[in-house]
């Protein structure tokens, strides 16, 4: 077993008849993910791939039960859709939309966590189990990207992703799933609560995070491992040492404000707890051969 | 999108907030009149986006029509763009207390801060003594509830007179938090006066931009900007920062370009701007070239490992705005990812040579700056 997706996963895709959303439901499809049926209002009857599609997701369901949702929805209409789908039980979201408001995205994380449900997203490359299945879009054709193989990585950037697989992939190793957690500011699951997941998955060896300047999620994850939640060797690349205060870098997350989320505070917690700090992309690969050979 | 102070205030009274008695003027024959409005003595404050007015001289205290005028013309001088002048009448303060709004991401609720010790720099109360601000979440489905609005009053220690105005005060900033879909709301100093009123003598919004095609009340105008440039890009939806450097960062996706933005620091090298169009801008390389071009910067670093972010579409686009464009500046290219099988016959075009690593890319980026000619 994976983290979070399987080739088993039985998927829903909604708005999937977009130009982005039939793009990639392909490469999903040909990886070999488990879509069952899209979701669009309006397109029932038409199909995605070979996948029947259905006006809403209670229609989809009752045909068809669903194991996770992934959602090619723009943000204004993220909100809606990931409360469609949580209100057909489904337990397991996936929303790749970038711009989800911020008072939207608060009542989704609560929504999400009473529901007993996990909402990943937004503003994410979504999540790949390298060589079984994907909901999202990473191009997990390129080899020189994409191997399978036992590190686990959580991602606050899609575009710092490749640059970081492509790093772990040339020093031999190769990655068991991905999880893109997302560039918001308001993370609808954080990195800490994805941490168990891969302690319990005995395909992974290490784990590392792709994180960067503002909020305070690898502070989370310091905590995690110092209190012996997660007990794999982790590597972290942190991005934005160089950034200055009070400066939105790009990312709604990304910024430092009222001294908290400095890289160096991030960098301190990390290694105040044992893990192990890239300054640079280049560095991620040489960080995990050296805690890999002292496992053995 | 930060409002300007008296946009603030403006929600402020219509929510029932108390703010001082004022008025904004925009020239200096605006001023005729004033004065008996608003009473003596009174403040100046100039109407811009900056922090630390006040150090700035860009607030003054005047308690003489003719020094209302002397300090206003001063101010305004003072200004090259921003709203004007807001002249309101002083208070007299007995005590300065801070209270603000923000969301708080990790438990997805609102968290409203106060603490006796307004009317300097919070961020110094909070790193020096946190036990000094009191700290309430709110569950945003329910709203913030009387008796959590009472209590958070209470916890700051004012009379009971004072109590009923204080949290009336507060319920009225969770509904402008609630309404206007705000990053901050935020009083700083809410002042209780000798007389024993609660005023509002500033006032800080944030209006979450991802919020702003729902918030048709506000919208982010030319004179939110400090140049026509940051303007144009704000309006494509392309984030744009301006740095005083030479070399020009165009990448797709934030994570990236912050590794990048690093990787120059590193190298000795100096970013003079940031234009980003990644995610769901990706079909705009060109446009940010042409953005990118009006920087003049010395050299220009492509740099791209797109997911989504396809590098054909990127390749075409840019290929088509260095045809039409004809840039001046050398350009350095690691163009990767989705689609990437396609970059190099495309670039190669326009001769450009895509390179694989990022590093390598930076390097030589640094390596032009150095070398080239203004």
């Amino acid at each position: 077993m994976s983290v979070i997706i399987d080739s088993t996963t039985r998927v829903l895709v909604q708005g999937a008849t977009g130009q982005e959303g039939r793009f990639w439901t392909k490469h999903m499809i040909e990886l070999g993910t488990n879509v069952i049926a899209g979701v669009t209002p309006g397109k029932e009857g038409e199909d995605i791939e070979g996948a029947p599609v259905f006006d809403t997701v209670r229609r989809a369901t009752e045909e068809s039960p669903a194991d996770a949702s992934l959602l090619f929805v723009p943000p204004g209409f993220a909100k809606d859709a990931i409360y469609e789908a949580l209100d057909a039980g489904i337990k397991t979201v996936v929303v790749l939309a970038e711009g989800i408001p911020v008072h939207d995205a608060l009542r989704i994380r609560g929504a999400a966590l009473s529901a007993g449900a996990m909402v990943i997203g937004g503003n994410t490359s979504g999540v790949i189990s390298t060589g079984e299945a994907m909901m999202g879009f990473f191009p997990y054709w390129i080899e020189r990207v994409y191997r399978p193989g036992r590190i686990g990585v959580m991602t606050r950037s899609g575009s710092l992703t490749n640059e970081i697989t492509a790093e772990i992939v040339k020093t031999g190793f190769g990655t068991s799933s991905l999880v893109g957690i997302g560039g918001d500011a308001v993370p609808l699951t954080r990195f800490a609560e994805v941490l168990p997941l891969f302690e319990e998955d005995p395909e992974t060896d290490a784990v590392v995070i792709i994180g960067e300047l503002g909020g305070t999620m690898e502070e989370e994850v310091a905590e995690a491992i110092e209190d012996g939640t997660f007990t794999k060797p982790l590597v972290a690349s942190m991005g934005g040492r160089t950034a200055p205060k009070g400066t939105k870098m790009g990312h709604a997350g990304a910024i430092i404000t009222a001294g908290r989320g400095t890289v160096e505070d991030k960098v301190a917690a990390l290694e105040g707890a044992g893990a192990l700090v890239a300054d640079r992309p280049s560095e991620v690969g040489e960080l995990l051969q050296s805690v890999l050979s002292k496992v053995g | 999108m930060k409002l300007f102070e008296h946009q603030a205030k403006e929600l402020f009274q219509e929510a029932g907030i108390p703010i001082p008695e004022g008025k904004l003027v925009s020239s200096m024959s605006g001023l005729d009149g004033v004065v008996e409005e608003v009473g003596l003595p009174c403040a100046i404050k100039a109407q811009v986006l900056q922090g630390g007015r006040g150090k700035a001289g860009l607030i003054q205290l005047a308690s003489t029509g003719d020094e209302v005028r002397a300090k206003s013309e001063q101010i305004l001088g003072k200004l090259e763009d921003g709203h004007g002048l807001l002249v309101e009448q002083a208070l007299d303060i007995d005590k300065e207390l801070y209270l603000s709004i923000t969301p708080e991401p990790v438990s997805g609720s609102a968290l409203i801060m106060a603490s006796a010790e307004g009317g300097v720099d919070i961020e110094e109360v909070a790193q020096h003594t946190p036990e000094k601000i009191i700290k309430e979440h709110v569950d945003i489905s329910e709203g913030l509830l009387p008796f959590q609005a009472r209590s958070v009053v209470f916890e700051l220690g004012l009379k009971w007179s004072e109590v009923k105005q204080g949290s009336t005060m507060l319920l009225n900033l969770y509904n402008l938090f609630q309404k206007y879909d705000a990053e901050l709301v935020e009083i700083n100093p809410l002042v209780i006066t000798e007389k024993g009123d609660l005023v509002a003598a500033d006032g800080k919004i944030t209006i979450d931009d991802d919020a702003l095609p729902r918030q048709e009340r506000f919208s982010l105008s030319r004179d939110f900007f400090e140049s026509d440039i940051a303007y144009e890009a704000s309006q494509e939806g392309i984030p744009y920062l301006k740095f005083d450097g030479d070399i020009g960062l165009l990448c797709a996706g934030a994570g990236l370009t912050n590794v990048v933005y690093d990787l120059i620091n590193y190298g000795g090298g100096r970013v003079d701007s940031y234009v980003e169009f990644g995610g769901p801008n990706y079909r705009k390389a060109a446009k940010a070239l042409e953005l990118m071009m009006k920087t003049e910067p010395k050299v220009v670093l492509i740099v791209t490992f797109g997911t989504i972010a396809r590098a054909d579409v990127i390749a075409e686009d840019l290929v088509e705005a260095i045809k039409r464009l004809e840039p001046g500046f050398p350009i350095v290219t690691a163009i990767r990812g989705t689609g990437e099988e396609k970059v190099r016959d495309l670039l190669g075009e326009v001769g450009l040579e895509p390179l694989e690593d990022t590093e390598e890319a930076v390097e030589k980026a640094i390596e032009l700056a150095g070398s080239a000619e203004r």
